[in-house]
């Protein structure tokens, strides 16, 4: 119980391996899945739930999913998963350029130990929680520009998926 | 180093490897993109717990907007592809040709 927080923190690496070593999308999906749920847990440990919970209802419960259906555009006849000998490849080169950066940059030791919310002693009101609140009060601004963003992006990817002779991506 | 900035400074690093190298499908690399801004958002939201700092808890909810947006324009692109060139394999994407 000690090392959860550093546990979490090496399965979420290998989860990104997961996604960045080449299997067929199918599989990078689970990766991807993986090192979300773990980050998710991650957040919890250190206290911010709010910003965790956020995580798995935004990216994980919306983007993902999205993701996920998408993936069947990519239709392999023999998908290629953690055991063909390109993805282990792959995943071995991308362990071996990260050891090598590591060991190239010069560092003392490394610092065992986290911080939580906690750690400057305890408040009424969390510190995410009150954080986020603020966006509805002194961030006002930045909220209406957030808004005008995700209705610009809707239609943006309106335009782009229109298909008829008007379409934005068409061949020539 | 932090052991726990280690932790997403090389998912983040091997994200961008992986989006970098050659590969067999786009969405493979807007998978990578995916991963990259989720070792962002942990990274931004690790940051107001070290120092204590709650106002800064705002910029990951901002990335994750911004991320959604971006993932979506990803997406519709991908679908646009795929209706003309009929799969989504990135070396059918020659029009260039340089």
């Amino acid at each position: 119980m000690t090392y959860l927080v550093l546990s979490l923190g090496v399965c979420f690496v290998l989860g990104g391996l997961a996604v960045a070593s080449n299997p067929s999308p199918y599989y990078g999906v689970v990766g991807l899945v993986v090192a979300s749920v773990v980050g998710c847990g991650w957040l919890l440990s250190l206290g911010v739930s709010f910003v965790s919970l956020v995580l798995f209802m935004v990216y994980l419960g919306g983007m993902l999913v999205v993701f996920v259906y998408s993936v069947s555009l990519a239709a392999d006849l023999f998908p290629a998963g953690w055991g063909e000998w390109p993805v282990v490849g792959y995943s071995a080169g991308l362990v071996l350029a990260l050891a090598v950066g590591l060991g190239v940059g010069s560092f003392e030791g490394w610092k065992f130990g986290v911080n939580t919310v906690d750690s400057g002693g305890v408040v009424s009101v969390r510190l995410d929680f009150s954080g986020v609140a603020m966006f509805y009060s002194w961030g006002a601004g930045m909220f209406l520009v957030a808004g005008w963003g995700l209705l610009l992006a809707l239609f943006v990817v309106l335009e782009l998926v229109r298909g008829l002779s008007r379409g934005a991506i068409r061949a020539v | 180093m932090s052991l726990t900035h280690l932790s997403f400074y090389s998912a983040f690093a091997l994200s961008s490897l992986g989006l970098a190298f050659h590969r067999t499908h786009l969405i493979s690399a807007l998978l990578c993109l995916e991963s990259m801004m989720l070792s962002m958002y942990i990274a931004l939201s690790i940051w107001p717990i070290e120092n204590q700092a709650p106002s800064f808890t705002l910029m990951p909810m901002l990335m994750l907007t911004f991320s959604a947006c971006e993932a979506g324009t990803g997406l519709a692109m991908l679908v646009a592809s795929t209706r003309t060139h009929g799969s989504d394999h990135l070396h059918n994407l020659n029009l260039l040709q340089c």
